[in-house]
């Protein structure tokens, strides 16, 4: 049975997942679920996903959530097939762990805060805390400082070869520029090289505007 | 050689570690480094931590930092050492002891050190508690925990029926929001409650309290 993606099209994670699957050559069946009409909330679904939020996958009635742990996942059952998203040798795996820990911790609550104020407010009818949302750049821009170091030093930020770390910062990363701030990236020379390489990766290209 | 940790006693991100190694039988020194003095951002500390935190390990030579990782190579360096499954790997099993991790990296860290730096950081620091910032933390983190209550009314653990370090993931933060008066997010639910005994009262857990103080 195909591996069946519950999400939404323009949701970040749901991306995520998206993506990953297509580094695998893992095709996958996108089951959209009605935000409108807050399926997210539904006892059907929060029977799956307690909190109420997306993705989720069913994998022939395995089921499980949290886009990182369902990439890790995956990129572990299909390492034979597509591009190798985890490494095998346990230093390098353990640097690969530690750069998605790097998005997690340092690039996505900043990223995350930033469009929580600018964008995700206002569709609940609260105000942007604008001193917050400049609080949240400026924090990411320091963070994205040490990023630079690191890719200077290293190819891609969980080691020398592509791995699921990087693929974690795609779709955030997207939704900063779209906000107006392409040039957190544009304007570190290691950042930049690094995000132009991984923005232009085919998988990405495929589902960047929608799952 | 022997494994350095190179943190802070009452760092949470220290702690866990620290408890990983105390689960594991890993021996290990912990090195202090004097956050009051900013020792983390000067350049000798953040030649092997760019992000100027704490901690970060020495392995004989191999630095790696970030305190989810570290515990994985831990866990998976000594997996025959102390206590067993708590990072299993039978696929699915490892995958929903990742799920766990990562509900309490997404789910309950933000949340709960947001409240602890409103309700403890900022004030020690000469700054005024944001409110507002805080009564929107308390209201998403009493949704994430609505949410942990039904899990763990189906389960024993956040992964499944057997502990993962997931579980074990939350204990500094965890204990820190008890410290600050906030207990009664775990007493408040039965389950919560249940769960959040047996993981805080396990004796490695005991033991790093006792142990890391200044």
């Amino acid at each position: 049975m195909v591996l069946k993606l519950h999400g939404a099209r323009m949701s970040t994670c749901t991306r995520t997942v998206a993506v990953v699957a297509r580094e695998l050559n893992v095709p996958y069946e996108f089951v959209d679920v009605d935000f409108a009409k807050a399926e997210h909330k539904s006892p059907a679904f929060t029977a799956v996903q307690p909190f109420g939020q997306v993705p989720y996958i069913d994998e022939d009635g395995f089921k499980l959530f949290e886009s990182r742990a369902i990439s890790r996942y995956l990129a572990k059952k299909y390492a034979g097939q597509g591009t190798k998203l985890i490494p095998t040798d346990p230093k390098d795996e353990a640097v690969f762990e530690q750069g998605v820990s790097i998005e997690s911790s340092n690039f996505y609550p900043h990223a995350f805060g930033f469009a929580f104020e600018k964008v995700f407010k206002a569709r609940r009818g609260l105000t942007t805390d604008e001193a917050r949302a400049e609080e949240h750049l400026k924090t990411l821009a320091a963070k994205l400082d040490a990023y630079d170091v690191i890719l200077g030093k290293q190819k891609y930020i969980g080691g020398n070869e592509l791995t699921l770390a990087d693929l974690f910062h795609l779709a955030y990363t997207q939704f900063l520029i779209t906000l107006g701030q392409g040039d957190l990236f544009e304007s570190r020379p290691n950042v930049a090289r690094w995000w132009k390489e991984i923005s232009n990766r085919p998988s990405w290209l495929a589902v960047k505007d929608g799952a | 050689m022997v494994l350095k940790i190179y943190g802070f006693p009452f760092s949470t991100a220290t702690r866990l570690v620290v408890f990983v190694c105390k689960e594991k039988q890993i021996p290990y020194e912990l090195i202090t480094i004097d956050l009051f003095k900013g020792e983390h951002k000067q350049p000798a500390y953040t030649k092997f931590h760019p992000f100027g935190q704490v901690p970060y390990i020495d392995d004989d030579g191999f630095i790696l930092f970030e305190s989810r990782p570290i515990v994985r190579y831990l866990l998976k360096k000594h997996a025959s050492q102390g206590t067993q499954g708590l990072l299993p790997t039978d696929p699915q099993a490892e995958a929903r002891a990742e799920q766990a991790l990562s509900i309490e990296a997404s789910s309950f860290d933000p949340n709960v050190s947001g409240i602890v730096a409103e309700l403890y950081f900022k004030p020690q620091r000469g700054l005024s508690t944001d409110e507002a910032n805080l009564a929107r933390l308390k209201e998403t983190l009493n949704e994430k925990l609505d949410a942990y209550e039904v899990i763990l009314g189906k389960q024993k653990f956040l992964g499944g029926d057997s502990i993962t370090v997931g579980d074990l993931a939350h204990a500094p933060y965890g204990t820190l929001l008890e410290t600050v008066g906030q207990g009664e997010f775990f007493t408040s639910r039965p389950n919560v409650a249940r769960w959040w005994k047996e993981v805080t009262s396990r004796p490695a857990w005991e033991a790093v309290k006792a142990e890391c103080v200044l």
